[in-house]
């Protein structure tokens, strides 16, 4: 961590970095639920879940869809690494409905595809549920 | 004379060339900068997968995962190759093609299977031409491709790799090297080889020899849930965000190569349009002269 009192997030998608930003304390969708990060916290590399990104500031909480991937937390910051960083606004009810259909829809007779449905129907879930 | 008025539009129409062959560098350097800027920011992400990547092999976990695991026969092999939607950019599609088709002739000597997947109008309409059957084709890209887009073709590519419909997959893509280096290549993705994570421990020991506490330090990591399961979607995110970059390095050597290409084309007609004014003004003088030459004549009849 940078200091001891904020934490510097970091936010990282394939074409750029995508957020910069100091805060007190964040909340990551992890791929079993919610993980709280407060300043000094230990390293640690974790799965991403498909979900909301809380950013606690004095100015108030913002939030940001993860799509997917990691974060890795160092002593510098909180590098988040996913697909995706869109603005909770952003996401369509109807579309994220079409690709859980679509998800469910696939055919998954070997362990390999399941894993890809798996993910599929995760990803179309966390949508629908920031969506309604 | 006829000879003048037609050497007078043809250095017209030379310049008018000119004048398009000037906005199109200008443009095409534009975009390159665009294009570099992007590449540029794609590397973050490669950076700090490498590191968590690093992390996961230094724990002690034991690399393994099926893109990273080759097929035992080869059966069946795909090959992507990316072109450009547009021409005028010098050897850019023609070389690539050439290398494409050169490989895919040598793919089908070893498999009987496989789709040929082809993005670029340039390289769709090359293929045709000569009668090599493609079975998708992508035009949505252009100089600046978008991640989605490409992570879309990259999770196909994993599921037919994964699913033992496809045993190889190659793509053919002009590498970014410099900016007045640029080389048409076909690389193997699938197996997936971009996680050497022994090149990557040496590298990081040589570079982290003056922080040594630093590493200790970074050696301590948390894994949630486990290190082996992140390691199942470090490696598909790995290989999307490679896919990503070789969109990325032919976006830019495109624009490169038309630039170039654009700069020769202007300089070129620069030269034509010199050659065509001393002929022109050559012309015009013996015309003059001749005319002089008959008045003399006429007056010296008269007297």
């Amino acid at each position: 961590m940078s200091t001891d009192t904020s934490v510097h997030c970091i936010v990282v998608t394939p074409e750029r970095t995508e957020l910069d930003a100091q805060c007190e304390a964040l909340k990551l969708p992890m791929y079993d639920g919610e993980l709280g990060i407060l300043p000094g916290r230990a390293p640690m590399v974790g799965r991403l879940g498909f979900g909301l990104l809380k950013l606690q500031s004095a100015t108030g909480e913002q939030a940001w869809y993860v799509d997917g991937g990691f974060v890795q937390v160092t002593r510098d910051g909180v590098y988040v690494l996913t697909n995706r960083l869109l603005k909770p606004e952003q996401i369509d009810r109807k579309s994220a409905e079409e690709e859980l259909q679509k998800a469910t829809a696939m055919v998954a007779n070997t362990p390999q595809t399941r894993s890809v449905r798996e993910r599929a129907l995760a990803q179309a879930r966390g949508k629908l549920r920031i969506s309604s | 004379m006829a000879n003048i008025r037609q050497l007078d539009k043809r250095r017209k129409s030379v310049r008018n060339i000119r004048k398009i062959t000037r906005t199109m560098e200008l443009i095409a350097t534009a975009r390159f900068k665009k294009a570099m800027d992007r590449a540029a920011a794609a590397t973050d992400y490669t950076k700090r997968i490498t590191q968590i990547v690093q992390d996961l092999a230094n724990s002690g976990t034991s690399v393994s995962h099926p893109l990273l695991l080759a097929h035992d026969t080869v059966k069946a092999v795909d090959i992507l190759v990316l072109t450009a939607n547009r021409g005028l950019c010098g050897g850019y599609n023609g070389s690539l093609v050439r290398v494409a088709a050169q490989r895919r002739s040598e793919i089908q000597e070893q498999a009987d299977a496989g789709q040929t997947s082809v993005s670029g109008k340039r390289g769709i309409s090359a293929f045709r031409y000569a009668g090599i059957p493609i079975e998708k084709t992508y035009t949505q890209f252009d100089d600046q491709p978008s991640f989605d887009e490409v992570a879309k073709i990259a999770d196909e590519l994993i599921y037919r790799f994964v699913s033992g419909q496809v045993d190889r997959v190659d793509v053919a893509y002009t590498r970014f090297i410099s900016s007045s280096k640029q080389v048409p290549v076909v690389e193997t993705l699938l197996p997936f080889a971009g996680l050497d994570v022994s090149s990557n421990t040496a590298t990081q020991g040589t570079a982290t020899q003056s922080t040594d506490q630093e590493k200790k330090v970074r050696d301590d990591y948390e894994f949630l849930p486990n290190a082996s399961a992140i390691l199942q979607e470090v490696v598909p995110a790995s290989f999307r965000a490679r896919l990503f970059k070789c969109f990325l390095d032919a976006a830019v050597s495109e624009q490169i190569a038309r630039m170039v290409a654009m700069k020769s084309a202007t300089e070129n007609a620069g030269d034509i349009i010199k050659g065509l004014s001393r002929t022109y003004n050559r012309a015009r003088q013996s015309k003059i002269t001749q005319e002089i030459m008959e008045i003399i004549g006429g007056v010296e009849a008269l007297g």
